[in-house]
């Protein structure tokens, strides 16, 4: 079918990309006839320090098709967003719109190319009206003429289903409100490209249903929709076509062939597979980010489940009764509120066993850091108790937990989890900084932190010219042997780690996977963060699976597989394993 | 009736225009601070460009003997001193209080120097021509007219700039654009402004209004220049700007308030009303803080005040 064709011989419905662009009808605009892609991206990198975020990415975009982009946090997804909105520039790779190649130079170059970007986090300037907010950079004279678009944009809001003046302030908005407001702002703008990052994510399950009926009547007008997301059922309610991102790239592509066949549930299973599963394509001679975050070849996966296996049994069965000796933790019934898009915690109960590494997984954003954080102390709970060895500890803050043998190592390294801009030994000293040896109470004994910083260097084995330098100037990797050797030398009895390994080169993810292993076996509790399913398989005892604020299940090693923890993280679930033909 | 010997009517009308004259170059000078502000740039050189304005307006109106060069000179170093301010803030990013506190600094040596060096021992004043013009009808009014109606032409300018500057900010796209700048450079730009010219011209816009400003106490009023005149005057217009909310026609209110306070307290002093005179110096700067106090906590700063911005930062 060709959707394209619909707009031309439409029922005279405004269209808004063609109907509000008056002065400067967009170059593309004139193809819709020809059944082929608006926007053509060929092999595609980009990198940012160490890490590719892009390796060689190609993607289509159709007129009249709504193309989503799945992946996981840290796929590339955004990036190559950002390439096609003129904010980044790629390092390697062609874009071709129309046909005709072209350098995409600035936002501003996008917007006049027809490129249109709604972004995670709104580009809108609270205390300027709705009108002024959708002319800003729009070209015209001198003087901005609000007379003429007020009208417009009035229709639109109409069209929209927003009942609101053109002359409101955006920060009496809602935020749904507020995204239908972007929408509009690069429509206007004669936006044949629209592109959406993690528009959901912000949005109440009825203002998801609507963004997506509002998509498909983008479509069906002949925009070009593309729907970057981490949500699987997201993409299949509204996709024509699939393209799937992991680690920097593109390793799977579904045509609308495939998307509008009947078995949902074979797409389903297929895309899960190809997001999380072990098979990786080969031949990139470039270190992607995907690799050097992956800690274990697949068959060292089965000899480790054999270590492990008998520890499984026994954890899994204390952790049953609630009664098990061995038991340090306890979480009964938490809450807590919510920051802005992410999920508050309700009613979560967890109890953590010596000897034991709980992993937890879930996509980013759906209570694991509110969870770590709730465990270290850092962030209050609003109802419930937390019991460390039937001792009630809830709300006691930071400096009791740390107190009693609770560590946390962010996954906010440099601004959470160290001063960046001071020195090497006063970062290790920081969390002991008024206590012996690092103090006498008054004076600082900057000998004893010295050797203190010293001795951990030499441990981890950090790569620094000395403890002096600022923490802030050495690698990601080193940064975290830090931070991890701090909470370490505490020697807590439960350490949280909160994405250990992201960002870091092989070598080192695995010697932090290790130490954090070694912890657990030397009989401390372990609870480990990642959104690397690998490593949490590979040392977890059991898994806990988040999401939405919820612990949706927990499943001892022996019985977790990729596509099941992943099928949960997407709210799917829990389905007996078996691998359809 | 009569006050200290002179008709009480004359007297009144003597204060308000020693207050207005004293408000039109804080006028000028808050008025460019607010287009700075506004787009994110936090300028503390303003001292130091007035104190350049005004002396190299005094200089070239000295040299030349004509006034209006003295004006175009007091713009031309504003604008070059905001090209600096811009250039080191906008495109090199270092911090803005830092490069303004220095050009307050630097403004004030270098305009020492020069003026001792060129004039030795002498303090000249100008012998230029700076016409009262009384605008018809409107001059007649009783005590107002001949305050606000029998002025120079610069006086005039730096009123009529606050309806400007008001337009300006209000309906122009440059003026959108300055304040989405200062609010949110990131909206901005991802919309299609270009956030570093929109700061760079508001920067040469600060500038120019602080030159202008100096060129009018040097060149329009006093027709002298002193070492560190301004005394101060920038600081006060920074902090009108604020209280002004920046808003061109607030900032206008408070700086004629400001300029009352000042003349009435050089006006009970020639009452011969018994106040030790450090204390009525001090009225119109008590009444800036009270006002700040005041405000505080309801004036809302640019978000994006003293932030430097660059694209695809991560």
């Amino acid at each position: 079918m060709n959707r394209s064709g619909r707009r031309q011989t439409g029922d005279g419905q405004i269209t808004p990309a063609a109907a509000l662009s008056p002065h400067r009808p967009s170059p593309i605009t004139h193809h819709p006839v020809t059944r082929s892609p608006i926007v053509q991206m060929r092999d595609i990198s980009k990198r940012f320090g160490p890490v590719l975020a892009n390796d060689r990415i190609s993607l289509d975009l159709w007129p009249g098709e709504v193309h989503a982009v799945l992946g996981e946090n840290g796929a590339g997804k955004t990036t190559l967003m950002n390439v096609l909105a003129g904010m980044y520039q790629p390092d390697a790779g062609t874009i071709r719109i129309a046909g005709e190649e072209v350098q995409i130079t600035s936002p501003a170059d996008a917007l006049r190319r027809g490129i249109g970007t709604v972004y995670q986090h709104f580009t809108l300037v609270p205390n300027l009206s709705i009108l002024e907010n959708v002319v800003l950079g729009a070209e015209g004279g001198f003087l901005v003429d609000l007379g003429a678009a007020e009208a417009k944009v009035a229709s639109m809001l109409g069209e929209f289903g927003l009942d609101v003046s053109p002359q409101t302030e955006i920060r009496h908005l809602a935020l749904g409100q507020r995204q239908r407001i972007e929408i509009i702002k690069v429509l206007f703008r004669g936006t044949r490209v629209l592109l959406l990052d993690e528009p959901t994510s912000v949005l109440t399950p009825g203002e998801v249903t609507s963004l997506l009926e509002l998509l498909r009547r983008l479509r069906d007008q002949g925009v070009a929709v593309v729907l970057i997301t981490h949500k699987l059922g997201e993409a299949l309610a509204v996709s024509d076509r699939v393209t799937i991102l992991r680690g920097g790239r593109a390793v799977g592509d579904l045509g609308p062939d495939v998307m509008s066949g009947a078995n949902r549930e074979s797409v389903r299973q297929r895309i899960v597979e190809q997001m999380f599963g072990g098979s990786q394509p080969s031949g990139s001679h470039l270190p992607t980010a995907s690799a050097q975050n992956r800690v274990i070849p697949r068959n060292e996966e089965s000899r480790l489940q054999d270590v492990h296996g008998g520890g499984e049994l026994r954890f899994f069965a204390g952790a049953q009764n609630g009664m098990s000796p061995a038991e340090l933790l306890s979480l009964r019934g938490i809450s807590t509120s919510g920051d802005r898009g992410s999920p508050p915690l309700h009613d979560l109960s967890l109890d953590l066993n010596s000897g034991e590494v709980f992993g937890i997984a879930g996509v980013d954003g759906n209570g694991q850091k509110e969870l770590g954080e709730v465990i270290a102390g850092q962030r209050p709970v609003t109802s419930g108790k937390i019991l460390l060895n039937g001792v009630d500890i809830t709300n006691r803050g930071v400096a009791v937990a740390t107190r009693l043998g609770i560590g946390y190592v962010t996954d906010d390294r440099l601004h959470e989890g160290s001063v960046a801009g001071s020195s090497i030994t006063d970062n290790v000293a920081l969390k002991s900084i008024g206590r012996k040896p690092f103090s006498n109470g008054f004076w600082l004994n900057r000998r004893a932190m010295e050797e203190q910083a010293r001795r951990l260097i030499t441990e981890f084995d950090v790569k620094t010219p000395g403890p002096d330098t600022a923490i802030g100037t050495l690698s990601g990797g080193n940064i975290q042997k830090l931070l991890l050797a701090r909470e370490l030398a505490l020697e807590p009895k439960l350490l949280i780690c909160n994405k250990p390994t992201t960002g870091l080169d092989l070598r080192t993810a695995r010697f932090v996977i290790q130490s954090l292993r070694d912890q657990a076996d030397a009989g401390k509790v372990v609870v480990l963060i990642s959104s690397e399913l690998d490593e949490l398989l590979e040392i977890s005892d059991r898994i806990g699976v988040m999401y939405n604020g919820q612990l949706v299940a927990v499943i001892p090693r022996a019985a977790a597989d990729l596509e099941t923890i992943g099928n949960l993280m997407l709210g799917g679930t829990r389905r007996p394993r078996r691998v359809p033909a | 009736m009569t006050a200290g010997g002179i008709p009480l009517a004359a007297f009144i009308t003597a204060m308000l225009a020693a207050g207005l004259v004293a408000a039109a170059p804080l006028v000028l000078a808050a008025l460019g601070e607010a287009v700075g502000e506004k787009s994110g740039l936090l300028n503390l050189g303003i001292e130091g460009m007035m104190l350049s304005g005004a002396f190299f307006g005094f200089y070239a109106a000295y040299q030349t003997g004509g006034a209006l060069w003295g004006v175009l000179a007091g713009i031309a170093v504003g604008l070059t001193l905001g090209l600096l301010f811009a250039v080191l803030t906008v495109s090199l990013r270092v911090d803005q209080v830092l490069v303004g506190l220095a050009i307050t600094i630097f403004g004030g040596g270098l305009t020492a120097f020069l003026y001792r060096d060129i004039f030795g021992g002498q303090n000249p004043s100008l012998s230029v021509d700076t016409p009262r013009i009384a605008i018809p009808a409107l001059s007649g009014i009783p005590i107002l007219g001949d305050a606000m109606f029998n002025q120079g032409l610069l006086f005039y300018l730096a009123f009529l700039l606050v309806s400007v500057f008001a337009f300006l900010l209000a309906r122009t796209r440059f003026g959108l654009q300055v304040r989405a700048v200062g609010e949110h450079p990131f909206a901005a730009d991802a919309s299609g402004v270009d956030v570093t010219r929109t700061r760079y011209l508001a920067a040469l816009i600060a500038g120019a209004m602080a030159g202008l400003a100096g060129a009018f106490l040097s060149v329009a009023d006093l027709k002298i220049f002193q070492v560190g005149m301004t005394v101060g005057t920038g600081f006060i217009a920074l902090a009108l700007t604020m209280v002004g909310g920046w808003n061109p026609y607030r900032i206008l209110l408070a700086s004629v308030l400001f300029g009352l306070l000042r003349s009435l307290g050089n006006g009970l002093q020639i009452l011969g009303i018994d106040v030790r005179t450090e204390f009525i110096t001090m009225l119109p700067y008590i009444g800036i803080m009270v006002a700040l106090a005041l405000l505080a906590g309801r004036t809302s700063l640019p978000a994006a005040l003293g932030v430097p911005y660059a694209r695809g930062r991560r």
